[in-house]
């Protein structure tokens, strides 16, 4: 199999295969509570796994 | 999960927040497989959804990669009243189906136990709401693997941390899902789902080795 092909296969796959999220859950409509604070600091922008390279190499080994 | 499957418009979800744009690769992926998982899980697959993964192709190199090629190959031969018949005798069943794919039912051997309580504590938390026509208890699988693409992409806010998605992937998935999923690719019934449980199967373990090397 071409690895072009692959690697385009691999970046499109949802768009692709038209899978969409089934929808059953949104984020929730906050006024101000208390669910704020746990919120910014569990979901500060720009981190999930972008600083652990290592993780992001083994990441890369079990790619489809 | 009958009551789901009665309200068709629980639709497509929102469009995915800007921020998924800059997310690397590998976390795509992962949230493109959660998603894949869950829409596979949630409901019988439409034709629309059987043609797409009919077009997919796994990397050969990789276990996951061969799961997808299974799924690809089985999913160009299978016709939309076969995968619902399928989805329904797994999920659904006469009374019942094969599998009860929901946390409560895997930790305890009842539904709408303990397990539910603390996800709606951490959904709250994290700022997640079901939506309101959805009246199937959340510690589905499918609607877990939604939760697990949404923190990914930010779907309930900012893309979550890795110590917040290993913090619900550790509580909510890996003390059954690998489990479930393997169960389901060993199920009697389970045809294209079979490749579908070893994906999951796969991918369950894939996720928490990853989350053990954040530590």
């Amino acid at each position: 199999m071409a690895e072009r092909k692959t690697e385009a296969t691999r970046r499109d796959f949802l768009k692709l295969a038209g899978v969409s999220a089934p929808g059953a859950v949104s984020a929730l409509a906050m006024s101000a509570g208390a669910a704020g604070a746990a919120d910014a600091e569990e979901m500060s922008s720009g981190t999930g796994l972008r600083s652990t390279e290592h993780v992001l190499k083994y990441l890369e080994t079990a790619r489809y | 999960m009958t009551e789901f499957l009665a309200n068709e418009s629980a639709g497509p979800h929102k469009a995915p927040n800007a921020a998924a744009d800059t997310l690397p690769k590998e976390e795509l992926w992962r949230a493109d497989l959660y998603d894949l998982l869950a829409a596979l899980l949630a409901r019988p697959p439409s034709g629309e959804l059987l043609a797409g993964l009919a077009r997919l192709e796994g990397d050969r190199q990789t276990e996951i990669g061969r799961h997808i090629g299974a799924l690809a190959r089985l999913a160009s031969a299978t016709g939309e009243k076969a995968a619902e018949r399928e989805y329904n005798a797994l999920f659904i069943g006469l009374g019942r189906g094969e599998l009860l794919a929901f946390a409560s039912f895997y930790l305890t051997g009842f539904l709408n136990e303990q397990p539910l309580a603390r996800l709606r504590r951490d959904m709250a938390r994290l700022g997640i709401a079901r939506e309101e026509d959805v009246h199937e208890p959340e510690d589905n699988i499918a609607t877990l693997c939604e939760i697990m693409a949404g923190l990914i992409r930010g779907r309930f806010g900012a893309p979550a941390t890795a110590s917040a998605q290993r913090e619900f992937f550790t509580t909510h998935l890996e003390p059954w899902a690998e489990h479930f999923f393997t169960d389901l690719e060993k199920a009697g019934a389970a045809v294209l789902y079979a490749p579908v449980g070893s994906l999951g199967r796969a991918f369950m373990k894939l996720e928490a080795h990853t989350f053990r090397m954040i530590g």
